[in-house]
């Protein structure tokens, strides 16, 4: 890239020298030869630190982050361990016009799901003519027949979204996976900033960056839109499966960033009229919007598993009944479905009919012959996922992988070829990222999160994932991965300050 | 905004959990700094009397020797009566309160376990102990003053309170039945008169040394030193002024967050501070300590039992309730076990 050079000061060493994205797209240097002129004031910023400061800020960060509880919890027979989500101290920042693209695209991605999770559940005229494959949405086990028929407020299925984005070698933003039953991680990106204007005031000094505190608020009045009509004053509660659940951490941060209880299935009981009351010192108090972090499977031991414990007899009667709204609805996974991934471009053509804003990776449905006939053909090109997985798991990378791992792979897709997906590579974009040998290029993702009640509000930025190893594109905590703070920046303009006080 | 039965629960017991892990760390330090001969092995045997745990300390451990003792109130977490064990129901309790309490309660009570999980056998010696009762009593002071200084006065602070002050009573009333049946024994002082020293670790172990002697310069008796630490109700240690406290705060909760359920607790403690004043007024008090001692720690016991059944019980109980509250149900049997 040209710019790198033009960025250097041979007069000053700084932490960035070493530096270089090659060939991948880089957030901060953007498009050369014409970055950003804030992303260049940021950049010199940045090299005026060096790493040894680098190095002790993101350590005083880490602490802190462990003082604060901000952590998973991994539970062995006799300890409950604290973990971190490893957290880099390098912003991953947007510029406005790029954050516009996000935010449209998302906006018309959820709304396009929802309008398909109603038809599916009511008169399936998408299934009808044929364009999504009714076995592909009715034979999906992520199909809940027990939603058909219910109309929920608004007709929102997806009230809180998550949508995996990735950007290829030349910065355009793909979608890779829609998140629309629980999505974690948006207590990262709240509590990233905090860290962040903690340990770098100087660096964000005089740099309009959108906001991301007022989540919590935005969040309950998207639930309060929805609530069942006629109720005055609705309650909302967070249902979480309890101390035990390792996002444990993000329940609480929603409850109180909310101010709503934080309740657990053994607080909420239906009673004889389908109706949900909480246990209060009180007596029962009634609930009408639930805010669950329990998968459809365990949420409702009448309706589906009959062994869960952790979820609440009789809440799909009173959903049914329309007593209580749950967000999010139950059976949206069927929307968020990697084999049903691939029609969501024709999805958003068929009810809005739009071009997609944000395009999907190309995908290649092994369940229909064609597309396992291309996957077996290039599959050491190829990234090749199971439908069912999530976390990263069973994932085969076509160019890293050895010729048993590919043998072994082929061999699973033609046991059950119904069971992947395929994809090129995709040439993930870069961030500078501290490293023990300093700063160096690592590859990041972006989740922008989404909730939705009569409209869609998008939190600005979102949860930025980066492979801390090098060369590694898996980007998900349970394999590696860290965070860093998203930065979208007010406008285009070059802040007052920014990049001057460098220069001279 | 409502207050879950489990939360308030949980908040009870989050206190009594720091108040008995202080109390422990206080008692440990005086003995071992104050106490006559603290490093005799035999002198230690007392500790597990105070807490009626003789049974389970001698399942692990073969002698009441120093480092038995000490390992096992402060460093044995199966030990349900252990500083770590205390801490740890602490704060598993006030992670699932951390919705409701202040970030500042649970960024002490993190802190303060994470670094008392940090400890090793070198901190437990005889040599290292009084600084590492340092850090616990400091520690459980810091929590009580963080929410002192930032938990909203709710219902919920109200259910903290509570948990506070029975624990507290009990805590007193055990430390007065032991040390004066030792007294009666003398066991502790090889069959001499207790003298100043005696007296003063009772004391200290109360936190009321100071006071003491600032109201009594006539100096320690039993009978004087009884009655300090049960009926002056401007000790804040005393048993008087805890059951003072549960009354009034009962009394809030009932009135002024019209929780009727409460009037069973008012009516025992009611009966409890009758009983007390006419302990206070017994000339014979001291023949009579440990009757009365008895009949305190049964009250309490029935007062935690009265609050469980009006507010926590999550009844009809699923099936997952109880293995969830095993840390609450463990201290509750360990307290029905004593009686």
């Amino acid at each position: 890239m040209g710019t790198l050079t033009a960025l250097k000061d041979p007069k000053q060493a700084g932490p960035f020298d070493g530096y270089d994205p090659k060939p991948f797209f880089c957030e901060l240097l953007g498009t050369a030869p014409q970055p950003s002129k804030a992303l260049i004031g940021i950049w010199q910023r940045l090299q005026t630190l060096d790493v040894a400061t680098l190095a002790r800020r993101a350590s005083d960060a880490e602490t802190e982050l462990m003082n604060l509880g901000i952590t998973f919890t991994v539970y062995s027979e006799k300890d409950a361990i604290d973990r971190i989500l490893p957290f880099d101290v390098i912003p991953r920042v947007m510029t406005a016009a790029e954050w516009r693209t996000v935010e449209t695209g998302v906006i018309q991605r959820v709304e396009a799901l929802n309008l398909f999770l109603w038809d599916v559940y009511h008169e399936r005229h998408i299934l009808n003519d044929g364009t999504v494959p009714a076995a592909l949405v009715l034979k999906n086990v992520n199909y809940r027949p027990e939603m058909i028929g219910l109309d929920p407020p608004c007709g929102t299925y997806i009230h809180i979204n998550g949508t995996d984005l990735v950007r290829d070698g030349r910065g355009t933003f793909h979608v890779l996976e829609d998140n629309g039953r629980s999505p974690s991680g948006v207590s990262y990106v709240v509590e990233n900033r905090h860290m962040m204007q903690r340990a770098f005031p100087d660096l964000m000094q005089g740099l309009r960056i959108k906001p991301v505190s007022d989540y919590g608020e935005r969040l309950l009045s998207k639930l309060l839109e929805v609530a069942p009509a006629g109720i005055s004053n609705p309650t909302v509660v967070l249902l979480s499966p309890g101390v035990y659940n390792s996002a444990y951490f993000e329940h609480i941060f929603l409850a109180r960033e909310m101010g709503v209880p934080l309740v657990e299935g053994r607080d909420l009981m239906v009673d004889e009229d389908d109706r949900v009351h909480m246990r209060t010192v009180a007596g029962l108090k009634p609930v009408h919007v639930v805010y669950r972090r329990i998968n459809d499977d365990f949420l409702d031991p009448d309706a589906f598993n009959p062994q869960s414990t952790l979820g609440v007899a009789g809440l799909l009667r009173a959903a049914r009944r329309g007593h209580v709204t749950l967000a999010n609805a139950i059976g949206t996974g069927v929307a968020d479905d990697k084999a049903v991934y691939a029609y969501v471009p024709r999805i958003i053509r068929y009810y809005l009919g739009e071009e997609p804003i944000l395009p999907n990776v190309e995908t290649h449905i092994c369940g229909e012959a064609e597309g396992l006939a291309y996957t077996l053909d290039n599959l050491d090109k190829l990234v090749v996922k199971p439908v069912g997985e999530s976390g990263g798991y069973g994932i085969v990378v076509g160019p890293k992988s050895t010729r048993a791992e590919l043998d072994s792979c082929r061999a699973q897709l033609l046991a059950n070829p119904a069971n992947f997906i395929s994809q090129p590579m995709v040439d993930l974009s870069v961030c500078p990222t501290l490293t023990a040998s300093g700063v160096l290029p690592r590859h990041v993702d972006l989740r922008p999160y989404s909730v939705t009640g009569r409209d869609t509000w998008v939190l600005p930025g979102g949860l930025t994932r980066v492979a801390l190893k090098e060369g590694s594109i898996i980007v998900n905590s349970s394999q590696g991965g860290g965070t860093k703070d998203t930065w979208v920046l007010e406008d285009d303009v070059e802040a007052v300050g920014v990049g001057a006080e460098t220069q001279s | 905004m409502s207050l879950l039965a489990r939360n308030a629960e949980q908040l009870f017991w989050l206190a009594r959990y720091i108040e008995r892990a202080g109390s422990l760390a206080r008692i440990i330090e005086t003995h071992s700094s104050y106490g006559r001969a603290s490093a005799d092995d035999l002198s230690w045997g007392w500790l597990v009397t105070l807490y009626s745990a003789e049974e389970r300390f001698a399942k692990d451990y073969a002698e009441t020797s120093f480092k038995n003792v000490i390992r096992f109130y402060v460093a044995d977490v199966a030990n349900p009566g252990s500083v770590q064990f205390s801490v740890r129901a602490a704060r598993e309790n006030a992670r699932a309160l951390r919705a409701i309490i202040p970030t500042e309660m649970w960024r002490q009570l993190n802190g303060f376990h994470n670094r008392l999980a940090a400890l090793t056998a070198e901190d437990f010696d005889l040599v290292t102990l009084s600084r590492t009762c340092g850090i616990i009593k400091d520690g459980c002071y810091a929590q009580l003053g963080v929410a002192d200084s930032t938990l909203y006065r709710d219902e919920g602070e109200r259910f903290f309170r509570l948990g506070l002050m029975i624990e507290r009573a009990d805590q007193t009333s055990r430390l007065l039945d032991v040390k004066f049946a030792q007294l009666a024994t003398g066991a502790s002082h090889g069959g001499q008169t207790a003298d100043t020293t005696f007296w003063s670790v009772i004391l200290r172990s109360a936190a009321a040394y100071q006071a003491f002697r600032r109201l009594e310069p006539q100096g320690a008796d039993p009978s004087r030193v009884a009655h300090f630490l049960l009926d002056n109700a401007s000790q804040p240690r005393s048993v008087a002024y805890c059951v003072l406290e549960i009354q009034r705060v009962l009394h809030e909760l009932r009135a002024g967050y019209q929780l009727r359920k409460a009037s069973k607790a008012l009516e025992h403690i009611e009966v409890l501070i009758e009983g007390l004043q006419s302990a206070a007024k017994d000339p014979d008090l001291v023949v009579r300590l440990h009757a009365v001692n008895d009949w305190l720690q049964q009250c309490l016991i029935t007062l935690t039992a009265d609050l469980s059944t009006a507010f926590f019980a999550l009844e009809p109980a699923p099936a997952n309730a109880r293995s969830q509250s095993q840390s609450q149900t463990d201290g509750g049997s360990q307290k029905q076990s004593l009686s």
